[in-house]
């Protein structure tokens, strides 16, 4: 599933569950195409959360998340970021990411 | 709004040099000219507009003379006397622009036939010299050959600073003469941003391609030959998340990747980074130099202000000559030099490029200086900064390092080049500076690099400054218009054979382009893409480049279809900044305008050609054939 979500939102979602968390912008193009990447993966894997955020709508998230550029894909697990991929990303890179969380 | 495509099909260079060869040398069959009466022919590879080639037939075989008359006095002349034949094929090098050439061919018994060769005038856009210090004593029957670094034309100039050379491709970075006289460049084929052409190209002085060299991995930066003849050569791994940071051992004769070496495995990508390093280019490998007597190659890396050494079979590093601020101490006191002799003249290098090994193993290259510091609040300005040829003497057993001579610091801001640039050893105490990548606002060292300077603005200018030094005494100053990669002392003509006939040869292969798997939803309309988005698309025989223009944040992917399987390209056109720009030559003025080039390697058969943009897919109505 893919919900967007915005600062308030994800303070409160639980921290302890596998997640991916997406930064994007919508003057981005490799933002766009990743949108049908993150579409396919979620096609295959309907049970995993992927949450989307405006960069530019919630600075002060992405500065907390020490996220630079768009679009940039956080993978957390109990709390903790386990992992990062900046740029546009093709789904076996995506997917070995989630596999590494569940 | 209109809609509309532009489409291109030409053949590769070689093929068409070859087909003109066939065309003059069945003429010269046919015809077969007397000496009295030679066919002549300008230009006769395409890309030479200073060349010529002379044909004709003598009963005896005997050995002409030829001479190309300098456009002053006799003393000008440039003269070169060919193998014996009866079947006479002399290439006419060093002709003036714009000038009816008057070129003699002599023979032995006293006879001699008068040409008259009249060429046009070169491009309006040509780099000019703009002041030369220079004797005929000095300089002789040689040339300075200046490289591009931007889209300039590789260009010779005289002891007078007449132009007396140019190739109209705007091949890629160096120059190097190899031992069968030919040169190797290279190629002025777009692969990938931002300046990585298909390979090199191994031509003669006339401009015919002898080989390329395609490389999975393209080309930046450098080559260097080897004893064997075989050459190294500067890649990368498109696969990787990083560029510039491998060398490649590439066969003469097949083309083939013979060995490989990545830095990757000899140091950390983290650290002693300079001002223009990011994660992406984190070593920008500039030069490589293999050293026999030590079986070593030392290479230079922008990114890092290092020269390293690296072991040839295994790939070890052995040693690294730069600022050690920041790099872990464990490497510090393992590979790393301690300044000794006169510390007050003693600098290291910043940014450097183009390392050379003397033959006593001295290390010099020229230290462009950018930043001048490793740590960020110490950075120098480029107004208040230097540039320099440098020669190091290192002793490897103590890991001590003495500066033993400079040129260029005492000069500062005016020869400061913040990119690009070479040193040459001709002997001791004789070398040739090159300072080709000056960049002025106002009068001052600019702060951006001369490629990304507004040309267009008055307040700006592109400088390259050669210097030949011998003994501490300045013999040779050559300046002009532009900036140009690298300075090649060379003369026309070489021993060996000036000009040999037979197809060239597209050697070696591209790499398969990288395919995306998702494919965005779009409906497909039928119709031509919006001439907003001015497509280009220009086909050759082994790829095709796409041209195009788009706002920020378009989503665009290009789709080769037929009714056996689909191929797709994503195309970013999202902001990129380049921290380097070592060559300007594929550069947009318009950040909007993007470029992807797609190798047909892989690839079989027809495909037609649709172009995805944000929620539509629109057809362009191009085929490309892949073999």
């Amino acid at each position: 599933m893919i919900i967007e979500i915005n600062e308030q939102e994800y303070q409160s979602l639980n921290p302890a569950a596998p997640k991916l968390v997406e930064f994007y912008s919508k003057t981005c193009g490799p933002c766009k195409m990743l949108s049908f990447v993150l579409k396919d993966i979620s096609k295959q894997k309907p049970d995993f959360p992927i949450y989307t955020i405006d960069f530019d709508e919630n600075r002060d998230l992405k500065e907390q998340l020490g996220v630079k550029g768009f679009p940039t894909m956080l993978f957390f697990k109990d709390g903790k970021e386990v992992s990062r991929l900046e740029g546009l990303k093709q789904k076996p890179a995506i997917i070995k990411a989630i596999e590494a969380l569940v | 709004m209109s809609n509309k495509i532009r489409f291109t099909n030409q053949e590769h260079l070689i093929t068409r040099q070859n087909r003109a060869e066939k065309k003059f040398l069945a003429a010269f069959a046919a015809e077969k000219p007397t000496f009295e009466a030679p066919m002549v022919i300008l230009n006769p590879y395409l890309i030479n507009p200073l060349g010529a080639l002379v044909l004709f037939t003598t009963p005896e075989k005997v050995a002409p003379t030829l001479t190309v008359h300098g456009k002053r006095y006799a003393r000008e002349d440039l003269t070169h006397t060919f193998a014996a034949a009866t079947e006479h094929f002399l290439p006419v090098l060093g002709l003036y622009e714009d000038f009816a050439n008057k070129v003699t061919i002599s023979l032995p018994d006293g006879r001699s036939t008068i040409l008259t060769i009249v060429t046009d005038k070169l491009p309006a856009d040509i780099c000019r010299c703009r002041n030369i210090q220079a004797t005929l004593d000095y300089l002789g029957d040689d040339l300075m050959f200046l490289t591009p670094a931007g889209k300039n034309l590789p260009t010779a100039y005289d002891y007078k600073g007449d132009i007396r050379w140019l190739l109209t491709e705007n091949t890629m970075f160096d120059l190097k003469r190899m031992k069968n006289g030919n040169i190797v460049t290279g190629s002025s084929r777009f692969c990938h941003m931002p300046y990585n052409s298909t390979g090199m190209w191994e031509l003669n002085m006339l401009g015919k391609v002898h080989k390329e060299f395609r490389m999975p991995g393209n080309y930046h930066h450098d080559h260097f030959e080897m004893e064997d003849g075989n050459l190294l050569a500067l890649t990368q791994d498109f696969s990787r998340d990083t560029v510039e940071d491998m060398c490649a051992l590439i066969d003469r004769n097949t083309g083939d990747i013979l060995k490989t070496w990545d830095y990757r495995k000899a140091l950390p990508m983290n650290v002693g980074g300079s001002g223009s390093q990011d994660a992406h280019d984190w070593f920008h490998n500039n030069a490589v130099w293999y050293d026999k007597k030590t079986h070593s190659l030392t290479l230079s890396g922008r990114h890092q202000d290092a020269v390293i050494n690296i072991d040839y079979e295994t790939g070890d590093l052995n040693w690294i000559i730069g600022d050690p601020e920041g790099w872990p101490q464990e490497l510090v006191d393992k590979y790393f030099f301690k300044p000794v002799g006169d510390l007050s003249k003693f600098d290291w290098q910043y940014e450097q490029h183009a390392c050379v090994i003397c033959p006593n193993g001295d290390v010099m290259c020229f230290d462009n200086g950018q930043y001048r510091a490793k740590a960020k609040e110490k950075y120098i300005e480029n107004k208040h900064n230097f540039s320099r040829g440098v020669r190091y003497r290192i002793d490897t057993d103590k890991m001590e390092i003495e500066q033993v001579w400079q040129y260029g610091k005492e000069r500062g801001q005016e020869f400061f080049s913040a990119y690009i640039c070479n040193v040459e050893y001709y002997a001791e105490g004789h070398y040739l500076i090159h300072s080709g990548g000056i960049g002025r606002e106002d009068g001052y060292a600019s702060k951006a690099l001369g490629a990304f300077l507004d040309m267009n603005d008055p307040r700006m200018e592109l400088r390259s400054i050669t210097v030949e030094e011998k003994d501490g005494v300045v013999l040779y100053q050559l300046e002009t218009e532009g900036n140009f990669y690298r300075a090649e002392k060379l003369p026309l003509y070489h021993g060996g054979d000036n000009l040999v006939f037979g197809d060239g040869q597209l050697l070696g292969s591209l790499e398969v382009t990288e395919e995306f798997d998702t494919v965005p939803e779009a409906e497909e309309v039928y119709e031509l893409p919006p001439s907003f988005h001015n497509v280009l698309i220009e086909e050759d025989e082994d790829r095709f480049v796409f041209h195009g223009k788009f706002e920020k944040g378009t989503l665009v992917m290009l789709c080769l279809e037929n009714e056996r399987e689909n191929h797709h390209y994503f195309i970013n056109t999202a902001a990129v900044v380049h921290l380097a720009m070592c060559s300007g030559a594929f550069l947009e003025k318009d950040d909007r305008d993007v470029k992807i080039h797609i190798s047909k390697l892989g690839l079989h058969g027809e495909f037609k050609l649709k172009l995805i943009i944000n929620d539509k897919k629109y057809q362009t109505g191009v085929t490309i054939y892949c073999p």
